[in-house]
């Protein structure tokens, strides 16, 4: 046997309970993560040293504090920050608040089954494509004016509002709400289990407690620490997101993540210093909001605890809950219109104002952008797929190894549960600049490769961590009693056990594929331009104006991922009977 | 034949069982009983080099003049029926029985080899039905003639009929006795129920706790 294909072999310890030498899994476990931090560690020194003054390409050489003099000095910095404090600690907390009213309201009911059941395509919608709708629907000429209008508002033309793109960051609060609440619902219906939520809600109720007053007084407190790192996802990301606040953010001045991105791409490269200890001040107001969340979320603890175990049966903060609901609902609803009216754009010949739909249809719009259509689905499904079916095999070569170990407690497969959150906690704009310098020097800059293994960087923690349960639970006696029946271990590991896996892991793939379809940054960093995707062209041309167009790509960008969702969960169930189905014919015409 | 000489199982500084000696002639089926915790799955495990590392065991096995203890599990042509039936959910049962049929044998035999094996179940129109399509009695049935199809030179039986109804218990002994017979291997039983040693109609050894001699 050649020897690499000896190596694979101990990898995996396909001949099962042999352990593979500790050697290869140290090893493995450690290539890995290398190619996890490396990365980020060289984009993070890329980002620290100019924002020193030190970055050799422009001939500096010698470290000073005059960027962040410039920085501190600067008007639209401090305006900056203060609409990212705004918008990025209110969303979090509306979504939070939203996502728990809901969950308290329909837990366990019939109706909310379904909506259960649709959340995870619901995640796996761009959030570019959610802004794009939005602004279709909200601002002064979009579908919502037209629909009361002109037999409620009087409006025969467009009104003068700002409400989308708004100074204060409102739409753009609204949008991130909208994306961020169902992920957090998702999150929280997974943890209802080990909180054991039905038997507290009936306690509970057969003491006299309302619905609502039971989930404020014991499962919220209890589900909270469940919920925390997704939390601090949501609240890095929503501080740190460029390009929902591209779409929908306000301008002039914008978000300090846009400030930043504009900072950064400015003609004058002088300003790249400023941006860097922008990006560096960013991410330390990231760890002070973090802190000041969970400062505060101690301090309300400590403030309820008496209030909890009063006795009362009902409570008026119970209302917060009924709000939080209907707003709940409300934001449902506008997110579903938004997604409805990216279609409608796309096929749009004449819409003119008050009209509620388009007076004419046409097939045009996209006829006249397939070509570019054509060459952005290209870069996007090819994109998405390498780096998805890396993350599958990266992850599954990782959980193997986690699964041979567990027990024997290695430190590095545990750390290795851990770091894999870094590039979600990051913020992209952080780092993603310094990683340019390096890609550089590698000259990879502009290459599709280096586009691939960003976009995988940022598909793995999600491929892993979808992955992970189902795995480890796997009934591993099916694959021993394979491998006794068959001496094939390679053949055995693929034609049983991964294909026992499969609902898992067509789940992971999807979810993976979905985060690299929705990927902004990355791509326009590492393709400089060269390699667009439906993301990246949605986005920039957002602003143009032309609806039509925006709306052709931004539904394509829905329509790829909610496909690949559909397929993973229509697929898995009824392949074997496919499968035999197909067989049975095929052997059937072939004896006629 | 299948001997063990001198089998030793110390868990720690505990011992287990001690200097176990027996011989299984083809065709025929050792049956072990004794309480849970003694070492039965252990025998088992060893037998069949599978052994946790948190045990120590010694002896030597011999398949008629071959030692057995030093080879990996996968050069030994073991055999093992467990309490789950294992038929891989995604395949249909011809599928799962054609799995077992070592790939050297042509095309066309293999195919007979398993068509016979369904006949021998008295299910020769379920070829393309899932496992979930059968019963329960049904399943151990194909497992182990799955298991047989693959030609092993001994046989395990780790409790195969604890999980089925007991009125079928009867019937699958039954049948599980009459088809190590037909292969002619040497099997080894281990259970709790007396029933099931007494239908195998072969030795029976009884594992007393072990007693530190004084």
């Amino acid at each position: 046997m050649p020897f690499h294909q000896h190596a694979f072999l101990k990898f995996f310890d396909l001949e099962s309970r042999c352990f593979m030498p500790t050697k290869y899994r140290k090893m493995t476990t450690g290539l890995i993560c290398a190619l996890l931090l490396l990365p980020i560690f060289a984009g993070l020194v890329g980002t620290l040293l100019p924002a020193f003054h030190y970055f050799p390409p422009l001939g500096e050489t010698e470290f000073s504090f005059t960027p962040w003099q410039n920085l501190f000095s600067n008007t639209e910095f401090f305006a900056s920050l203060k609409l990212t404090l705004i918008t990025g600690i209110l969303a979090p907390i509306m979504a939070l608040w939203l996502a728990l009213a809901l969950l308290a309201w329909g837990y366990e009911k019939p109706f909310f089954r379904p909506i259960e059941n649709l959340l995870a395509p619901i995640l796996a919608i761009p959030h570019a494509a959610i802004a794009i709708g939005l602004v279709f629907l909200l601002s002064p000429s979009g579908w919502l004016v037209r629909l009361f209008s002109p037999w409620l508002t009087g409006f025969e033309r467009p009104p003068n509002w700002i409400s989308v793109q708004d100074p204060y960051g409102l739409s753009l609060i609204f949008a991130l709400v909208i994306k961020e609440m169902p992920y957090l619902l998702f999150v929280m219906l997974a943890s209802m289990k080990s909180i054991q939520a039905r038997d507290s809600l009936q306690a509970c109720q057969s003491l006299g407690y309302g619905r609502f007053t039971a989930w404020r007084k014991v499962l919220i407190p209890q589900l909270y620490p469940l919920i925390r790192l997704p939390l601090f996802i949501v609240i890095s990301f929503s501080l740190t997101v460029v390009d929902l606040a591209l779409i929908i953010g306000p301008n002039t001045p914008s978000t300090l993540a846009v400030t930043l991105f504009r900072w950064f791409n400015d003609p004058d490269l002088t300003m790249r210093f400023n941006a860097s200890a922008g990006a560096i001040s960013l991410m330390l107001i990231i760890i002070v909001v973090l802190a000041g969340w969970e400062l505060s979320h101690r301090l309300l603890a400590k403030l309820t605890r008496a209030e909890r175990s009063n006795g009362k049966r009902r409570g008026l903060s119970d209302h917060l809950l009924s709000i939080g609901t209907i707003l709940a609902c409300f934001s449902l609803l506008i997110g579903l219109l938004a997604l409805v009216i990216l279609p409608i754009w796309s096929l749009t010949k004449r819409w003119r104002f008050p009209d509620v739909f388009p007076a004419s249809w046409t097939w045009d719009n996209l006829e006249r952008a397939a070509p570019l259509l054509m060459e952005l689905t290209n870069n996007t499904l090819l994109i998405a797929l390498v780096s998805t079916l890396l993350a599958s095999i990266i992850s599954l070569a990782m959980l193997e190894i986690k699964r041979v170990s567990h027990g024997s407690s290695q430190p590095s497969s545990h750390a290795f549960d851990w770091l894999i959150y870094v590039p979600i906690l990051l913020p992209q704009i952080g780092f993603l600049f310094g990683l340019h310098v390096l890609l550089i020097h590698l000259n990879l800059n502009g290459d599709l490769i280096a586009v691939m293994m960003l976009h995988f960087l940022y598909a793995l923690p999600y491929v892993y961590l979808t992955l992970k349960n189902p795995y480890l639970a796997y009934h591993q006696a099916y694959l021993e009693q394979a491998n006794r029946l068959r001496p094939c271990v390679w053949r055995n590991y693929l034609t049983v056990k991964l294909a026992m896996l499969k609902p898992a892991l067509f789940t992971a793939f999807a979810i993976g594929f979905s985060v690299s379809v929705a990927q902004y940054l990355p791509t326009l960093i590492a393709g400089e331009g060269r390699y667009s995707t439906l993301t990246t062209e949605a986005v920039t041309r957002a602003a143009s104006g032309d609806r039509k167009q925006v709306g052709s790509m931004a539904l394509l960008q829905t329509l790829f991922p909610i496909f690949v969702f559909w397929l993973a969960l229509v697929v898995p169930p009824r392949w074997t009977k496919w499968r035999l189905a197909f067989k049975s014919l095929f052997i059937r015409t072939t004896r006629a | 034949m299948l001997s063990v000489n001198q089998f030793s199982l110390t868990l720690g500084q505990q011992p287990l069982i001690q200097d176990l000696s027996f011989q299984i002639q083809p065709g025929e089926v050792l049956s072990i009983m004794g309480p849970s915790g003694i070492g039965k799955s252990s025998l088992l495990h060893f037998l069949s080099g599978t052994l946790n590392s948190s045990l120590n065991a010694s002896g030597q096995v011999f398949l008629d003049k071959q030692t057995l203890q030093d080879r990996p599990t996968n050069k030994r042509k073991v055999g093992l029926l467990q309490q789950m039936p294992l038929l891989f959910p995604h395949m249909s049962i011809i599928e799962n029985l054609l799995f077992a049929i070592p790939a050297h044998i042509p095309h066309r035999t293999r195919q007979q080899k398993a068509q016979q094996a369904l006949e021998k179940l008295g299910i020769p129109d379920k070829a393309n039905a899932l496992p979930s399509e059968l019963s329960g009695g049904q399943q151990a049935r194909v497992a182990l003639l799955r298991t047989l199809l693959a030609e092993p030179d001994y046989l395990l039986l780790d409790e195969p009929f604890s999980k089925l109804d007991p009125a079928l218990r009867r019937d699958v002994r039954a049948f599980v006795l009459e088809q190590i017979r037909q292969s002619n291997i040497p099997a080894l039983l281990v259970t709790h129920d007396p029933e099931d040693a007494k239908a195998m109609q072969g030795p029976c050894l009884d594992l007393k706790p072990f007693k530190m001699k004084n």
